[in-house]
């Protein structure tokens, strides 16, 4: 009722303002198959610079709207206007050439790069009123320029669509790497581009969690023999031992306020929940038991955690209050769940489950109630992460032997390869936005 | 939640309007004031003031924290001179077949009272990789159990587990899997 509502409002404004029908610059993010926004994405003015940066940039934001099927980039073939510097200075752009080629919206950008630096100026107009609707200055280091093409590419999603964009987000997962027998933690951008290793000490390195901040990441690493969490600082590149205390150990999720971490730890064989704090020396359990309790995922409002338990003799997704105590099991059905992920919302938690003989990804509230079956395919489909905008899931597909990332909407029906270079690639942990 | 997404709708949709009237407007008004060809919009004079700026930091470089030698040992099966004991798969009961292997390990122990054993404890490759850590933990435990039920000294038997890091049989079948849900005794 209220999306024909809103609709229909919309209707009416454009009713009351004839003169600007065809200009509404608005895409509902949550109708798929609607009319997609034609954009240009001319060349961009470089100065004293790699002139590759010129169809780089425009490249990289092109990629990115692609991917959310809300625009359609008019091939640049087309284009009739050329970008020059005084684009930005005093000369309006010629709107009516853009328009001639069907484009809605024109973004122009421009490149100056001064040794390793650069700074890129970016602007996004509507083609038929001609005024701008986004422009964002970016300086850094040039081998950062998709980031920062990225970052234009969450303002333009937001100037069309309300919603913040999660194109500068970036996927942790540990692999194995192409010498060895070890396993490292890489980094890659959501595009499936700039793959970075983030430790190389030819051990276990296991179980990436990025921090609220998006500046660190927690892990399990057994380079010193036995099992212990670091945290990696990745603007510096230092690592610092986190936890000590008890024996195997994985790290399951930062606490909001990033003070804290919740981690599994064993001691005397048995795993349990602990919090740890990250400023101080504090261990405290949160949840004990006789079983297995792992995989503990905070909820966005740090009141609860959703973990795994074989407590009632195999192991099931669990949630506990903290004020109360209470524990309620949420997984139902299958006779294996686990990797449980909390959605940024609140509402959902997403979880690996074994169902007539596969493992798929599930979505459950954490009520218990509504549980449903959203990624499955031919292998296994395990360890869901979700985006900080909550509308996808980053999971690991794996076919005997064979491993991939994949990331799919939240219902399933979406779903694109993200990475599959290396070895028993899995454990994706999705960043926050950064 | 669905009353909150419409909420955004109806917002955008008034904003998109207050847009649109507010650009109507300053268009006229921009035409009278300068001199350009038709259909050609004017310069928007207030662009320099709309766009922010943001500077991105420099990108970290690889981890300070270089290889030590234990840590990459642990990535190589260790020799050992007592068999592997077997599991079913997410159990960590001590199967009736096994019972012999641990007596020899636990007569060895009382034999030599300065050794240490440790107890690696495996999982297969099926589940998932931080469960399986945990599954490994109980499976190495168990195995701990049982020796101190034998009359072995527990500080004499440390105990890791790989979880599904370490298979030993790298195929993908119940033959593979069946080898792989182990406890491993390594002399220290």
């Amino acid at each position: 009722m209220n999306r024909s509502a809103g609709t229909l409002f919309l209707s009416l404004l454009l009713l009351l303002v004839p003169s600007v029908s065809g200009a509404v610059l608005y895409i509902d993010i949550n109708a798929p198959g609607g009319k997609r926004m034609p954009i240009s994405l001319p060349d961009f003015v470089v100065t004293g610079g790699d002139a590759g940066l010129a169809q780089q940039l425009p490249g990289v934001i092109g990629g990115d709207l692609a991917m959310t099927s809300l625009f359609d980039v008019i091939p640049r073939q087309a284009y009739l206007e050329r970008i020059v510097p005084e684009h930005f200075l005093a000369r309006s752009l010629s709107f009516p050439d853009w328009k001639m080629i069907g484009a809605e919206a024109v973004v122009i950008g421009k490149v100056d790069v001064r040794g390793d630096q650069m700074t890129v100026e970016m602007r996004l107009y509507d083609a038929t009123l001609g005024n701008l609707m986004a422009g964002k200055k970016f300086s850094g280091p040039v081998r950062r320029f998709r980031k920062m093409a990225h970052k234009f590419s969450n303002e333009v999603l937001y100037a069309f669509t309300g919603v913040r964009g999660i194109f500068d987000t970036e996927i942790a997962f540990s692999a194995r790497p192409e010498k060895g027998r070890g396993k490292e933690i890489y980094v890659i951008g959501l595009d499936g581009r700039e793959l970075r290793q983030v430790t190389d000490n030819r051990s276990f390195n296991l179980f990436p969690r990025w921090s609220p901040d998006a500046k660190m990441l927690a892990y399990t690493s057994y380079r010193t023999g036995m099992p212990q969490i670091y945290m990696h600082d990745l603007a510096g590149g230092t690592d610092r031992l986190v936890v000590r205390h008890g024996n195997s150990k994985s790290p399951g999720s930062f606490s909001p306020s990033g003070d804290s971490l919740y981690a599994t730890l064993s001691v005397g064989g048995n795993s349990d929940i602990y919090r740890v704090s990250l400023t101080g020396s504090a261990v405290r359990k949160v949840v004990g038991g006789y079983g297995i309790e792992v995989s503990p995922s905070v909820s966005p409002d740090g009141k609860r955690v959703a973990f795994v338990s074989d407590r009632s003799g195999s192991p099931q997704i669990y949630v506990m209050d903290f004020g109360s105590s209470d524990v309620r099991r949420v997984s139902r059905g299958g006779s294996y769940s686990t990797s449980p992920s909390w959605s940024p919302a609140g509402d959902l938690i997403a979880f690996t489950a074994l169902a007539e003989g596969r493992y798929a990804i599930y979505t459950v509230r954490p009520d218990g109630s509504d549980q449903r079956l959203v990624i499955s395919d031919t292998g296994s489909c395990v360890d869901p992460s979700f985006s900080p905008d909550g509308r996808y899931l980053v999971y690991t597909l794996q076919k005997s032997g064979y491993s991939e990332l994949k990331i799919a909407s939240v219902d399933g029906r979406w779903r694109r390869g993200l990475f599959r270079g290396l070895q028993a690639v899995g454990s994706p942990s999705w960043s926050p936005r950064q | 939640m669905k009353g909150l997404i419409d909420g955004k709708r109806i917002l955008g949709a008034l904003s998109v309007f207050l847009l649109l009237f507010a650009v109507g407007c300053g268009k006229k008004e921009m035409v009278k004031s300068t001199d350009t060809a038709p259909g050609m919009t004017p310069p928007p004079v207030e662009a320099q003031e709309q766009i922010s700026s943001e500077t991105l930091p420099p990108e970290g470089t690889q981890t300070a924290m270089a290889e030590a030698e234990a840590g990459v040992a642990v990535t190589m099966e260790k020799p050992s001179e007592f068999s592997d004991i077997h599991f079913d798969f997410d159990q960590s009961f001590i199967r009736e077949e096994d019972k012999p292997t641990l007596r020899e390990v636990a007569d060895f122990m009382k034999a030599n009272p300065s050794a240490s054993i440790l107890i690696e404890g495996h999982c297969d490759e099926r589940g998932t990789a931080e469960y399986n850590i945990a599954l490994g933990e109980r499976r190495a435990e168990s195995a701990k159990s049982y020796l101190v039920s034998l009359g072995v000294k527990p500080g004499d038997l440390p105990t890791v587990s790989f979880g599904e890091e370490k298979p030993l049989d790298p195929g993908h079948d119940e033959a593979a899997w069946a080898q792989n849900r182990r406890a491993h005794f390594v002399r220290r």
